[in-house]
């Protein structure tokens, strides 16, 4: 991202008056495959089905999106970009003092390292158990927990339905 | 001494809870349930009180914080688990910061249900803890 | 001259939830403070890789027991939203009516804490003993006295019979006549004046600095009212933000007593407005999977809140973040306590309203 008019368009937020709703992270996660029987869309034509499938899906596996929503009376805005992992984000301290809060909690639970924060607590707010808890890998691992858990529930209630009959 | 042991002193801490149980708990010290006609008093004070009563989970935070408050408390010392929250995790069980009830952390006594728990459950609970309570200090005496 | 690090919190007797401020003193003088939360962060966010989004409304309601029924609101407009859903009409007023019933009790439960906090027992049993008043009426409409649950997406899961209704304005506006009484105490008290009065003043260029919501801007002098762009049916209701100037804790405790009128007063005009009968259509089915994203603002008991839900077609959302108004209110609150007296600083913390377990969730 473009930092100077990324600063230069907050700052005009600032001017003009508005608050500072929110600042939010999606981490993006390309969406799993349909397990089978669900798949809601028809098949592409085999083709092109891997390019097409494969491209967004690692790029989208190491970018998140950021969102400052600002707010003015009944209006309500927002500014968005998509970081890669690695990316340092500038800190809107400067303009909007609320700000550390979010940068702070953005840095801690995403991972996202953010530059520059009025208010730096180290790392200190949270304090998790999981480090960065909403990291694409962490996220992934506990997808794949869920639907381990899941099938082996699953298989566990067929073999006992099995034992029944 | 048994005027003693009806007169329990309460700590009351709140874990990660959301507030439901925990208010619940203030609203016994309130006119309609009125524990403190019984003499339960809510103290501020680990050294004063008798009773831990804990709403909410344990997680990576706090389990210092509880288990601090207990080793400063008196024997004999009963903890009173309030809450689904309190008593297994409840539905935060799954969450990634939340590790389980508070029996992770210190031995509970008396596990109070419900998801917010009662008025009337959490002064059951309470009176089941002043039994616990009168069943160790036996021990000890 | 020396400096002292007194620590504040978790365990603090006049904090009914955690919250650490490491307060730098020098002498009694408040230098600086900051805060550590995290003893109530559960991570319910990521929740929603676990359980679908038809489930995730009950989660949400747990983020917080106080204003519990406006989380769910929250979460269910959003999703409505979101899958461009017609709530029926008299649904959507029966959860207005709900919603200004919670701002009631909210009020009523922190005025009790307020004047706890600055040593006024009685007056504290005398708000909680109304509170009760306000549960009852939820315990007989919804089933629950703090998690409600009758938020589904679509609509409502319960209705309120007409001659109900009635009943419950009854009872609200002679709740409101006692609470006249008790009101009056919290204004004309001169200990309470010299205690709150002049305290913490929030000047109204500071206000908007630090970007604050709620009863808390409004209390120095903002209007900013989330009711009033109209969503949810408040649109059909006449509603004036209720504003003070002074932004001192005074000002911020008479702001939220004007509130419980104000709401008394939406509940008479909504119950004026909806459609009557029995046996209305309460829920809208959804169908099929949510795709999309959407915020959600939201005017609850302490300020504005903001639900960002972003859905990609599964059963599970992708990502839902909830901005509580605590959250928003934290740095007006760590503006106020540096420069203050320690003796004020509890004053301080409770007049913004702190609801820990929506700001860490
Ligand atoms: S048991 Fe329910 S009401 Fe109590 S703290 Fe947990 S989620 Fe909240």
């Amino acid at each position: 991202m473009d930092s100077a008019s990324f600063l230069a368009r907050v700052g005009d937020y600032h001017k003009a008056g508005w608050r500072l709703a929110l600042i939010n992270v999606t981490t993006v996660i390309a969406a799993p495959a349909p397990p089978h029987g669900a798949a809601a869309e028809p098949a592409a034509p085999a083709t092109d089905a891997p390019t097409a499938d494969a491209a967004p899906a690692s790029q989208a596996a190491s970018v998140f999106e950021i969102a400052w929503a600002f707010a003015k009376d009944r209006e309500f805005e927002t500014i968005r970009e998509q970081i890669t992992v690695g990316d340092a984000v500038p800190s809107i301290s400067e303009f909007f003092g609320a700000a550390f809060l979010y940068e702070n909690e953005i840095r801690e639970l995403f991972g996202i390292n953010v530059t520059g924060i009025g208010l730096d607590l180290q790392g200190q707010l949270y304090k998790t158990v999981t480090k960065v808890p909403f990291s694409h890998q962490a996220i992934k691992a506990r997808l794949a927990a869920t639907a381990a858990a899941a099938a082996a529930a699953s298989a566990a209630s067929a073999a006992a339905a099995e034992k029944k009959a | 001494m048994s005027f003693f042991s009806r007169s329990p002193w309460i700590l009351h801490y709140d874990g990660s809870s959301c507030n439901g149980c925990d208010i619940e708990v203030l609203a016994c010290l309130t006119p309609l349930y009125d524990v403190e006609r019984f003499g339960v008093l809510n103290t501020g004070n680990p050294k004063h009180a008798d009773i831990l009563l804990v709403t909410g989970s344990v997680n990576e935070k706090n389990i210092e914080i509880i288990e601090n408050l207990y080793r400063q408390m008196p024997d004999p010392k009963v903890v009173v688990a309030v809450g689904a929250c309190a008593c297994s995790g409840g539905i935060f069980a799954r969450a990634y910061n939340i590790q389980g009830g508070i029996d992770k952390v210190v031995p509970v006594d008396v596990y109070v249900p419900g998801c917010a728990a009662r008025p009337e459950s959490i002064i059951d609970g309470v009176v089941q803890g002043i039994a616990a309570l009168e069943q160790k200090r036996k021990k000890t005496a | 001259m020396k400096r002292t690090v007194v620590p504040f919190g978790p365990q603090h007797p006049v904090l009914p939830e955690p919250l650490v401020l490491d307060l730098i003193l020098e002498d009694e003088k408040v230098l600086d403070a900051i805060p550590t939360i995290g003893y109530i962060h559960r991570g319910l966010e990521m929740m929603v890789e676990r359980v679908e989004y038809t489930e995730m409304g009950f989660v949400v309601e747990r983020i917080c027991g106080i204003c519990s029924f406006m989380h769910g609101m929250g979460y269910c407009v959003s999703l409505e939203t979101i899958m461009n859903i017609e709530i029926p009409e008299r649904a959507a007023w029966l959860r207005l009516i709900w919603a200004e019933i919670s701002r009631i009790q909210s009020h009523l439960l922190w005025l009790g804490l307020g004047a706890d906090a600055f040593g006024f027992e009685n007056l504290f049993m005398h708000c909680w003993r109304m509170r009760e008043q306000i549960l009852d009426i939820f315990e007989k409409t919804t089933g629950g006295r703090i998690i409600h649950s009758v938020n589904r997406i679509g609509g409502v899961k319960r209705d309120m019979s007409d001659t109900e209704l009635a009943a419950i304005l009854v009872q609200l506006q002679d709740l409101g006549k006692q609470f006249k009484k008790t009101a009056n105490v919290f204004g004309t008290d001169p200990s309470i004046a010299h205690r709150l009065g002049g305290v913490g003043v929030l000047s109204m260029e500071d206000a908007r600095a630090v970007d604050c919501v709620g009863p808390m801007a409004r209390a120095s002098g903002i209007a900013t009212d989330t009711r009033l762009i109209g969503a949810n049916y408040y649109d059909r209701i006449e509603l004036e933000p209720v504003v003070e100037t002074a932004g001192d804790c005074l000002a911020r405790v008479v702001v939220r007593m004007r509130e419980i009128d104000q709401s008394i007063d939406i509940i008479r005009q909504a119950i004026d407005k909806m459609p009557k009968g029995e046996g209305m259509p309460l829920e809208t089915k959804p169908r099929g999977n949510p795709m999309g994203e959407v915020f959600t603002r939201l005017e609850q008991p302490r300020g504005e809140v903001l639900y960002y839900v972003k859905a990609n077609g599964t059963k599970n959302l992708e990502r839902f973040r909830a901005r509580t108004p605590t959250f928003a209110n934290i740095p007006a609150m760590i503006k106020l306590v540096k420069g203050c007296e320690l003796a004020d600083v509890p004053n301080i913390i409770l007049t913004i309203d702190p609801c820990i377990s929506c700001t860490e969730r």
